[in-house]
């Protein structure tokens, strides 16, 4: 498979050349610079499939080079906060940034955040999926959105249909929060975020109500969440 | 709003406006009365001359009168002369006697004297009435109006109403300048740091705008020294706050450079701890002074109490495992007009506190009770609890009991600050207790919004 392209672009050279080398071990290939000019001119140069952008930069800030760039390419981009401040994150994204992790972050979360934005923004060929998904007395029609729990209609609200919907599908597979988040909910997460825990929490209800064990969702801790 | 001070300001230009003008109109009709006739003197003067001229005249002593004339003329230097009317019906009906006294040549001496008349003759009679004693008024017996009268005149229409209306307005001045003054000072007393100063005791028994003014400054004041206060407060034990793990963190990495084997696997797992506290610490504190600042109202959002509880119990259960948690939990509970993110870290932050002074094998218990507007979410544990004093200080930052509650050195940290300025920003309301049995109650009361 060809190597995922990614730009970095973070004003402290330290963080920089980490955030390279971090990157780079977990396999992409990586252009960095530390200035919003060069940001820019890269960035819109050059077939990123993702862009780690810095808000507080010399030369253009991030938000001002994310609307510029915006204006000629759709490239992923994840912002870089340092401010914990709320509004910050809320103006990164209704300028077009598609997620955001605040500093200080946890390596983790930003790889996994990374990963959930490829795979949403570049949809790999999906291998042909049935409609229909059967497990243990579980039935799920993807078509007709609904689901039965040994013959008994679950009322669901679309949201919670598509998370037992993913989960289901790729039962027995962790998947992390953010792909989730990218996924169910069309949207980043952000810490203290708790809608999804929420969602999983009432289908877990309506499944065990239905006599199907809802312990099968699991949580796990700090990663995500795993059908079993 | 009731406008004093527009009241004030009316009352004193209106009514003294008023007032001056019709002091400055009586002034000025008094005056020109006062000063418009002859004065006593002056009169007996007159009569005096036509006294003697009617003695002359009775004594048929022409040549006398005529002497006299030329005396008096001489003397005051003006035209006199004694003369004779002869006052009759030509045609038409006769006259009466009225016509005989009240015909007159000149001016009686004791009539008003207008100051446009020039030179005006005066007239008396003398012995029968159409003998007419006639001098034209002597300059020196011109009434005071003749000199005065443009002085005057100037006096009452200008100088008086300046010097009252200047007055006036220095008082205006004082009554307003004065409190004005004392916020000045107390202003930059104020920015240059005195944040105690408070004006409005200043103001005595005032109760106009001016006062309402003084009002705003002090809880301007009020509000910026607590924020300032809280700023330099939440810095410094920050900062404190910090010293610790970031000695641990530096031993740990000393441990590091020189150790090898199992000490080295305990300083990673060491660095790791301190590095997520030190990051919780910071994040905590910004989310506490952005709580504090801006005093957000977090209130857009609809959720499901029961499910975030659940939630947030699970998490607790999987941090604690040596420990019980039980909840009672309706099958639903809806709040409109809310924020999960909120609710959720100030849960997440009291229940923690709950699970982390329950010892080992204990219980914490999570019962939710739905009410007619509101819910109530209590959250009881079987820790030592708070002293009665401390009840309300647990909720500020980085509180300490004296002797801090067992199991954890690091004292309430910013966990229930952070908790109870969530619960405010989103409507509610937290209050701890000390359970009868033992252990702290935290009594959550959420609106419903529904």
């Amino acid at each position: 498979m060809k190597k995922s392209k990614l730009l970095i672009v973070e004003d402290d050279p330290v963080l920089n050349d980490q955030l390279g080398a971090l990157l780079r071990d977990a396999g992409f290939e990586v252009d960095q610079c530390t200035d919003g000019n060069k940001g820019l001119e890269l960035g819109s140069s050059q077939p990123y499939q993702l862009i780690l952008l810095d808000v507080m930069l010399p030369g253009i800030d991030g938000f001002s080079l994310l609307r510029m760039l915006r204006k000629t390419c759709q490239t992923p981009v994840i912002m870089i906060t340092a401010k914990g401040a709320e509004e910050e994150r809320i103006k990164g994204l209704s300028q077009g940034a598609d997620d955001y992790v605040s500093k200080p972050f946890n390596t983790t979360e930003l790889l996994l955040r990374i990963e959930a934005l490829l795979r949403r923004t570049q949809p790999e060929s999906a291998p042909a999926v049935d409609s229909l998904l059967s497990l243990d007395g579980l039935e799920i029609d993807r078509l007709q959105q609904s689901a039965f729990a040994h013959k008994q209609l679950l009322d669901m609200t679309p949201i919670e249909f598509k998370l037992i919907w993913v989960l289901a599908l790729q039962q027995g597979e962790l998947l992390s929060k953010p792909y989730l988040y990218q996924l169910v909910l069309n949207r980043a997460y952000s810490s203290y975020d708790r809608s999804l825990d929420m969602h999983l929490s009432r289908v877990r209800r309506k499944l065990n109500s239905a006599g199907w064990d809802g312990s099968r969702l699991q949580t796990v801790h700090g990663k995500g969440y795993i059908l079993a | 709003m009731k406008r004093s001070l527009l009241w004030k300001l009316c009352l004193v230009v209106g009514v003294g406006a008023v007032l001056l003008l019709y002091l400055v109109s009586q002034l000025s009709t008094r005056a020109q009365e006062q000063m418009s006739y002859l004065s006593d003197e002056h009169q007996q003067q007159l009569s005096a001359y036509a006294q003697s001229a009617q003695q002359l005249y009775v004594d048929n002593d022409l040549e006398q009168l005529a002497q006299l004339m030329r005396d008096i003329q001489q003397r005051e230097d003006s035209w006199a002369a004694v003369v004779k009317s002869d006052l009759q019906s030509i045609a038409g009906g006769e006259l009466s006697n009225k016509f005989y006294q009240s015909y007159g040549i000149g001016r009686g001496i004791q009539w008003k004297l207008h100051s446009w008349l020039v030179k005006p003759v005066m007239e008396i009679d003398i012995a029968e009435r159409n003998v007419h004693f006639l001098i034209q008024l002597p300059d020196r017996m011109r009434p005071s109006i003749f000199q005065y009268m443009g002085f005057t005149h100037l006096l009452l229409h200008l100088v008086l109403p300046l010097i009252l209306l200047t007055a006036i307005s220095f008082m205006l001045y004082l009554h307003i300048n004065s409190p004005l003054r004392q916020l000045q000072i107390a202003t930059r007393q104020f920015s240059e740091g005195r944040f105690d100063v408070r004006v409005r005791g200043l103001m005595g028994k005032r109760t106009d705008e001016l006062a309402e003014l003084a009002s705003t400054f002090d809880q301007m004041a009020a509000r910026i020294s607590d924020l300032i206060t809280n700023q330099r407060q939440l810095i410094s034990d920050l900062s404190h706050e910090l010293r610790t793990p970031l000695t641990r963190l530096d031993i740990a990495v000393a441990t590091l450079k020189h150790g090898h084997g199992p000490s080295s696997e305990a300083a990673i797992t060491r660095v790791e701890r301190e590095s997520e506290e030190i990051r919780k610490l910071v994040e905590d504190t910004l989310t506490l002074a952005w709580l504090e600042n801006e005093r957000p109202s977090l209130t857009q959002e609809d959720l499901d109490l029961v499910d975030l509880l659940d939630v947030v119990v699970e998490d607790a259960r999987f941090e604690f495992p040596d420990r019980r948690i039980e909840s009672d939990l309706p099958d639903n509970a809806p709040v409109s007009h809310s924020n999960h993110r909120a609710l959720g870290q100030a849960l997440e932050n009291i229940i923690r506190n709950a699970m982390r002074y329950t010892p080992p094998g204990k219980v914490v218990s999570v019962l939710l009770e739905t009410e007619l507007n509101s819910y109530q979410i209590h959250i009881a544990d079987q820790g030592p609890g708070v002293p009665e004093q401390h009840l309300e200080k647990i909720f500020q930052p980085f509180y300490r009991l004296d002797s801090a509650r067992s199991g954890d050195s690091s004292g309430f940290g910013l966990g229930l600050a952070l908790a109870q300025r969530q619960i405010t920003a989103i409507g509610g309301e937290v209050v701890a207790y000390n359970r009868q049995a033992g252990g702290l109650l935290m009594s959550i009361s959420l609106p419903r919004n529904t």
